[in-house]
């Protein structure tokens, strides 16, 4: 499948209006199933996606990737074996810091998962660790961009962005691609991380919020009653109505009239699906509303369920928004307290999603921007490892119970089966039965694609 | 696949397939000896198998190379020949899987085994049973065919006749030919049977051409004036005026803006603040305002510095090549160069040469003769470049400044060595760390002497030193215990002299070379390939000459580009300028990418139009004005939007390809927030050249920025700064660009955020209502009748039609009527809200000379606590010159002989430290008296930058009591919490029957805030720092108020347990009339609709 959109197609998906919506790309041109794989007749199951991002960058070898060395060799410099190392804060030689945690294998396929995680463990058979992630910034920054476009340099579109763009959404009253965030600190780069790029707006990730107010200005300014804005409202359509008819065919007049329409069609439908109340007490235990330290990011996983059910296609969740995760120092009170906020609702989020059968269709990802040194810092943190850290997937045709690739022997380099940004990228977007390389979106008049016409789907994952 | 990319350029390629074929010492194919077949069969093959055919086989052939055969691995791929046999030391496969430079494959390094049995099959001679031990012959392929060489936009410019029209079709469209592009446009038009527009309608052309050269609505005069005259000149004398404005090169220096991807800040996290950018947009304005012509234009901002040292705004244009994103901490200093280097690179070819250089950073150009030499041969020409901060004064200005500074520095001397004499060895210790976290390699660059450094050392050690620099901008949060008592007295005596010190000298963002010792060129990971500059091979094969310039201790690299881009026979840049003029005035290009005329960008729909315009463009001097005035007089432009036979020329032409009319378009981002601002008459007319932001030392690593920033409201969109992670919410939804690359056309979205944020944001509301408030003001106590029509024309240029008359009073009734029904949500407090970055929601803003602008909430006697503490997030934009301080929150008339408590930030001649938090308490100490103390937390608190604040105050009992301040920088994740705790001797008596104010203090009207206040909360008791608003954003049982100031629940609205609505300290009292509340509601729909949101 090679899309390429000729001018007008493009004019008319920028000024059709579309809404959040956006209009399948795919389905105007062909049906993506053409992207089944023929070396593994892989067909492609994942319909959306739902990114659990840990802002800050999780220690891949306190959680998924134990390495016994490491506690061997708990207080000697990085042996010289292992090269130079450019960190981010310069302190690659301080001595190496042990892991405290307890470590078991999980489930059938044995995974290895910290006492960090203790709920995740239910489902080790359903999740897919990639132990040998690898992307290029060595900063938040960088990797931040990167884990969400592919570069480390901004101005590309999201991967979520690329979703909305070649799938377009389910449902035309609630945007393609959605963010959330489990605090009102931004998130690294702050909304470039879900901007559109150089590609129309159309495609951006939409912030939605808690609350009445879920997407900025859905509601009339204070102190103007609803009434008074239908009327408003009516009034604005007469005008330009008016306006419009005198220059018939214009049809980018008509799509601004439809987005008002549609605006107001939104208020109605965007709150409804955020809305908790009719979610049983067996459900909100279940993402751990009810407990103090789950409750925050529970409630965005549950919504986050909520999106999916009513066909928004890529939901991103940032946990520890504002690099909370970045654990320079006192990495075991950090972790300690960012894995039992995250622990409970993500292993109900997976529950629910079974349970519900809509694990199938929905990948799951988890992972940050990179991982964490086994070298110390300030003597009881990790620097940034954007060199070898974990990632995992689950559900959307992935086969769960496997560990996939794997890092040195002190977890500082994927060595074995590397899997970079542009891989995973490339991978997530196979799942959903897109191939990156036919994928185009002209920019300055040049085809550009998803993952910089690089990266290969990791095939083992669903095999 | 950029890591077996194709390395080399095809040029080389042929040198070295030449070498390949000199060994003679094979290993013939027919002769494999059997311990070798076993060798390869048990070892090889299965590796090649498992590791390479995936990519380099039959069904893919990356990088151009095949490993499935031995002759293709002799061929070799875009890299040169794989294998050398006999020689695993140069055989590029070898050095691949060691991953040395090449790194293959690239999911993992084989293992130490697997590589050494390669080793040896190739130090064997590569024995391969039943194979061909020639290089396979490829195609031969000249880098350049002459197929790419015919390309049109590579063609000298051709002088095209300027076609003829027929007496009868001249006859007909007597009114329509106007110039030669008309002959040009008609005579294609006729070619597909189409028939021009006639002229729009006189108001259409007017906001037409107006937005289109100012980038504002016309006034209601210059509609009077031009509806008026009815002369032949009359639009040839609007097209002039308008060309002679100074808001001329305000709207097309946006454009510019937008290509050489502008900005105020770094772009990365921290995205500090360059407080010395906007020299660079003046300077683009001047340049257009002034008509400069085109070629100095480009010659000024490529090298300025080398070909015109003596001008000032040359200097300044070289600012083009510093607008790179720039990240504070990177450690990686080769990286980030080559980064920036790369950026200046892809800019240029897309800027001046309208090429996508960067498809040819890793491999040649798949579909334009641009080779990947060719990116380097162009990279070269800034090899040299040394980014460098310079004040720009004129030479006299210089002197003065010089002569005073010498004033200054002999009067406080000695008072400035004992603060030398203190700051030493933090200094150096702060720059030692700083130094420390680069790699060994580059680290050493930086602790060279200066003058030993060489070219590139000096480029490596300039973005360390950044970093130092950084870290000094810290230096007094480094200083601790005496030295630091010891400093602050010091620095006291120090300001007592600031009477004697010159201001600043403007300063610009600026390059320069290194000097003549210019830093090689390389291919990417081979070292052994260094690039001279050149221009594209197509054009001339050879390394360009290059005349140095040891006078000026300048390479001459960029002289030298700027001189052939800027040549007469470049047959790029006059066209791709001229083509960048037609696609703003018509919303696309002749070229449709104006950016890219190689074969991605396509063919021009007119070719010999284009032609004709770039040698018009030449024969006048490269003027933009005059190649305006031409295609603005065109009868092409004049068109109408609406056609009589409109349904069967759409039906020829759907896209307007043949300009056979005017399209409907929506306005931009700027175009729209200018137009709001100048309907509603908040737009400030030319507002200074230089940014009005006080500015120190540490104002270079100021952040924030955006909507944040008071200085910017009601500036015209191109002098607000950008900050390219704060972006103003209204210019981002209606299509801002990112400004991280060039950009050469906007998108044109319709999306229902922009219908949201049009019909439902506070900020909309208020722009309505200023605009009520406008024409109520003009037209006095007329009747409605006649306050819609100034409302009409005010907005639209015209007055309503009979039926638009009648609809409007109709919806005046209605929503009077509804507005009734609901009086109690017609009272409008009017709060200035903004956002600060790196935050969600809104904040208030706090006005320094407006004692209005605080907020209060009333005594209530469940206000009352003994220890407290008291949060925010804020953003300060100036303190008090005198010792006055910026109160964030009070309860406390601000009497020194009342009880009470302030909180805020001290001003310039604070008793202590400037810009440093502090708690004044008024009440009983622990003496018994009734006294003051007011304590300091001496953490230092920038101007415009984002942060979180906090007092934790315990009172004091038998032994002292204690403040812990809490201070985070919002927008640096890598600086922690910070938190002091003071001693201090009150132990109570602070209580009063005074408002709690936000912003400012109960009493009296100074000590104002200035700047952005947010999410206040108010606690029982000490809250600890895991508790604190920054991590912990709800009510907490130790709750007292909450103000988060969001519209929902309601600005005013407390979200604590208490429910203390907050108000406006002297409020406003407006209770909005219904009759006018409509009015209102009616200004809002205008300022909704699409005649004010487009032009036709």
């Amino acid at each position: 499948m090679h899309v390429e959109i000729p001018k007008s197609r493009r004019e008319f998906l920028c000024r059709s209006g579309g809404g959040f919506g956006a209009l399948a790309l795919a389905s105007l041109v062909h049906q993506t199933s053409s992207a089944v794989d023929t070396r593994t007749s892989f067909h492609p199951r994942a319909k959306r996606v739902i990114f659990l991002f840990m802002e800050g960058g999780p220690s891949h070898i306190d959680l998924f990737d134990p390495k016994p060395l490491i506690n061997q060799l708990a207080g000697q410099s990085l042996p010289e074996s292992f090269g130079d190392v450019i960190t981010s804060m310069g302190e690659s030689r301080s001595p190496i810091l042990p892991c405290q945690r307890k470590w078991k294998q999980h489930g059938d396929g044995g995974i290895w998962i910290s006492d960090w995680l203790p709920h995740l463990t239910r489902h080790a058979d359903d999740i897919a660790v990639i132990r040998s992630c690898w992307a290029d910034g060595i900063n938040h920054s960088a990797g931040v961009c990167q884990m969400n476009t592919c570069s480390i340099l901004g101005g590309r579109p999201s991967l979520g962005s690329w979703v909305s763009y070649g799938l377009g959404t389910e449902n035309n009253d609630m945007p393609a691609f959605v963010v959330m965030q489990d605090n009102r600190s931004s998130v690294v780069n702050g909304s470039r991380n879900w901007s559109a790029g150089f590609m129309p707006a159309l495609y951006q990730g939409i912030r939605i919020q808690e609350g009445n107010d879920p997407i900025p200005n859905l509601n009339p300014p204070e102190g103007v009653s609803q009434e008074q804005q239908i009327s408003k409202l009516a009034y604005l359509s007469k005008l330009n109505r008016g306006f419009a008819a005198q220059f018939p065919n214009q049809s980018e007049l008509e799509a601004r009239i439809a987005s008002y329409e549609l605006g107001f069609r939104m208020q109605a439908e965007a709150p409804h699906v955020i809305d908790l109340v009719r979610e049983t007490a067996a459900t909100k235990r279940l993402y751990g509303l009810e407990m103090k330290e789950t409750a925050d990011f529970g409630k965005l996983c549950l919504m986050a369920r909520r999106m999916s059910e009513s066909g928004v296609r890529f939901v991103q969740l940032y946990h520890g928004a504002g690099s909370k995760w970045d654990a320079h120092s006192g990495i075991e009170a950090n972790h300690s307290s960012l894995c039992r906020q995250m622990d409970w609702p993500v292993a109900g989020l997976l529950t629910d999603l079974k349970q519900r059968g809509l694990l199938d269709e929905t990948l799951v990802i988890w992972g940050g921007e990179f991982g964490r040194t086994p070298m110390s810092e300030q003597g009881n943190g990790r620097d940034h490892n954007p060199t070898g850290f974990t990632m995992w997937m689950a559900g959307g045709g992935v086969r769960g119970g496997q560990m996939i690739g794997g890092t040195d022997e002190l977890g500082l380099r994927a060595v074995d089966q590397r899997v970079h940004i542009h891989d995973l990228h490339a991978t997530i977007l196979h799942l959903l039965g897109i191939d990156p390389m036919s994928l185009t979106y002209i920019h300055k008049g040049r085809p550009e694609r998803p993952t910089v016409n690089e990266g290969r789907f990791v095939e083992k994952l669903v095999t | 696949m950029k890591r077996m990319g194709r390395l080399l350029f095809k040029g080389m390629r042929l040198l070295l397939t030449v070498a390949a074929l000199g060994w003679s010492e094979w290993a013939s194919a027919q002769n494999v000896p059997p311990e070798q077949t076993a060798f390869f069969e048990n070892h090889i093959r299965p590796l090649f198998v498992e590791h390479c055919f995936d990519c380099h086989s039959q069904k893919e052939q990356k990088g151009g190379l095949r490993l499935d055969d031995l002759s293709e691995i002799l061929a070799g791929g875009d890299t040169g020949p794989a294998l050398v046999a006999n020689k695993p030391k140069e055989s590029l496969l070898l050095q691949a899987v060691k991953y040395e430079g090449l790194e293959m494959p690239p999911d993992g390094k084989l293992s130490e085994k697997e590589i050494s049995y390669l080793e040896q099959w190739i130090a064997m001679g590569a024995p391969w049973p039943n194979a061909k031990n020639s290089p396979a012959k490829r195609t031969p392929q000249s880098s350049i065919t002459d197929e790419d060489r015919a390309w049109w936009a590579f063609q000298p410019l051709k002088h095209p006749d300027v076609p003829e029209i027929t007496v009868t079709d001249r006859a007909l469209h007597s009114s329509w030919v106007e110039n030669s592009i008309d002959h040009f446009v008609f005579d294609k038009m006729r070619s597909q049977g189409l028939e021009p527009a006639p002229e729009a309608d006189r108001l259409s052309l007017l906001r037409r051409v107006t937005f289109d050269l100012i980038g504002l609505p016309p006034t209601q005069q210059e509609a009077e004036a031009f509806l008026a005259d009815d002369s032949e000149k009359a639009f040839e004398r609007v097209v002039d005026r308008l060309l002679d404005s100074p808001h001329y090169g305000e709207r097309w220096a946006r454009h510019w803006l937008d290509l050489v991807r502008y900005a105020d800040s770094d772009g990365y996290r921290i995205d500090h603040y360059r407080p010395n950018a906007w020299q660079y947009r003046d300077y683009v304005i001047r340049s257009l305002n002034s008509d400069k012509p085109y070629d100095r234009f480009v010659q000024e901002q490529i090298a300025g510095d080398e070909l015109f040292p003596e001008d000032t705004d040359a200097r300044i244009a070289t600012g083009f090549l510093r607008h790179w994103i720039y990240e504070y901490n990177s450690r990686d200093a080769r990286g980030q160069w080559d980064t920036i280097l790369n950026d200046i690179t892809d800019t240029t070819g897309d800027v001046f040469m309208g090429l996508g250089f960067q498809c040819a950073k890793c491999h040649d150009h798949k579909f334009d003769p641009i080779l990947q030499k060719d990116y380097y041969r162009l990279r070269a020409f800034f090899a040299a470049i040394l980014p460098e901060d310079q004040a720009i004064a004129a030479e006299e200005e210089k002197l003065s400044y010089a002569k005073k500074l010498q004033e200054w520095e002999t009067a406080t001397e000695s008072i400035r060595q004992q603060i030398a004499a203190i700051e030493e060895p933090y200094r150096t210790k702060a720059a030692d760390q700083a130094i420390g976290r680069f790699p060994p390699d580059t680290e050493a660059f930086a602790r060279k002497v200066v003058a030993e450094r060489n070219g590139f050392e000096k480029q490596i050690a300039y973005l360390i030193e950044r970093q130092v620099d950084f870290e000094y901008s810290r230096l007094d949060d480094l200083i601790k215990g005496e030295d630091k008592e010891k400093r602050l007295a010091l620095k006291k005596q120090l300001l007592s002299f600031d009477h004697l010190k010159p201001q600043g000298l403007p300063t610009a963002m600026v390059v320069r070379d290194v000097g003549l010792d210019v830093p090689e060129t390389y291919f990417p990971k081979r070292k052994d390939i260094v690039v001279q500059p050149g221009f594209l091979t197509l054009f001339d094969e050879k390394d360009t000459a290059i005349e140095p310039l040891p006078d000026r201790m300048s390479s001459g690299r960029r002289a030298t580009l700027a001189k052939w881009l800027s040549s007469k026979d470049n047959p790029l840049v006059p066209r791709v300028m001229v083509n960048r003029v037609w696609q703003y005035h018509f919303g696309r290009g002749l070229a449709a990418n104006a950016s890219d005329v190689g074969r991605l960008g396509g063919v021009p729909s007119h070719p010999e139009l284009l032609d004709w315009l770039a040698n018009f463009f030449l024969d006048n001097g490269w003027s933009l004005k005059k190649l305006h005035r031409l295609i603005l007089l065109s009868a092409t432009y004049r068109q109408s939007s609406s056609h009589p036979n409109l349904a069967e020329n759409q039906r020829k032409d759907p896209l307007n390809h043949y300009y056979w009319r005017s399209d409907v378009r929506r306005l931009d981002a700027e175009q729209i927030r200018d137009s709001l601002l100048a309907s509603c008459g908040l737009l400030k007319d030319r507002v200074d050249t230089a940014d009005s932001t006080p500015r120190d030392a540490r104002e270079t690593f100021v952040r924030g920025g955006g909507e944040g920033v008071m200085g910017d409201v009601g500036k015209r969109s191109i002098y607000v700064r950008v900050m390219r992670n704060a972006r103003d919410s209204l210019l981002d939804a209606f299509d801002l660009p990112l400004f991280f690359s060039s950009e050469s056309t906007r998108n044109t979205t319709t999306t229902p955020v922009q219908s949201l944020l049009l019909i439902n944001s506070p900020q909309l509301m208020q722009f309505a209502n200023a605009l009520a408030k406008r024409i109520d003001s003009k037209t006095q106590q007329a009747n409605m009748e006649r306050k819609i029509d100034e409302l009409w024309r005010e907005v639209y240029g015209r007055s309503p039609t009979p039926d638009e008359f009648n609809y409007a009073n109709q919806f005046l009734i209605q929503q009077q009527s509804i507005i009734e029904k609901n009086v109690d949500t017609a009272i409008a407090d009017e709060v200035a809200q903004s956002k600060i970055p790196y935050r969600d929601g809104l904040a208030i803003t706090i006005k320094p000379n407006d004692a209005s602008s605080r907020m209060r909430i009333d005594h209530d006697e469940r206000l009352k606590t003994a220890d407290f503490t008291v949060e925010a997030f804020v953003q300060l934009r100036s303190i008090y010159d005198t010792g006055a301080v910026r109160t964030i929150v009070s309860k406390w008339s601000g009497s020194g002989s009342k009880a009470g408590w302030g909180f805020g930030v001290t001003g310039k001649g604070s008793r202590r430290k400037p810009q440093t938090l502090v708690m004044q308490m008024h009440g009983e100490k622990l003496d018994g008296s009734f006294g003051e103390a007011a304590i300091f937390s001496d953490q230092n608190v920038n101007l415009n930058t984002p942060y979180y604040v906090g007092a934790a105050v315990k009172l004091a009992k038998d032994t002292p009591g204690s403040i812990t301040f809490y201070l985070k920088d919002l927008s640096n994740d890598d600086e922690p919490l910070q938190s002091v705790t003071v001693e201090h001797q009150i132990r109570g008596g602070l209580e009063n029957k005074d408002p709690f104010t936000i912003g400012g203090r109960g009493g009296d009207e100074v000590g104002l805030f200035d700047g952005l206040i947010d999410d206040v909360r108010y606690s029982r008791g000490v809250l600890v720092a895991g508790d604190a608003l920054l991590t912990s954003e709800t009510v907490l049982e130790s709750t007292l108020g909450f103000w988060k100031f969001e519209p929902q629940p309601g600005v005013m609205e407390d979200s604590g347990p208490n429910q203390f609505k907050a108000s406006l300290a002297k409020p406003k009292q407006e209770i909005l009339e219904p009759r006018y509340a409509a009015f209102r509601d009616l200004c809002h729909a205008l300022l909704n609709s699409n005649e004010f949101l487009y032009v036709h």
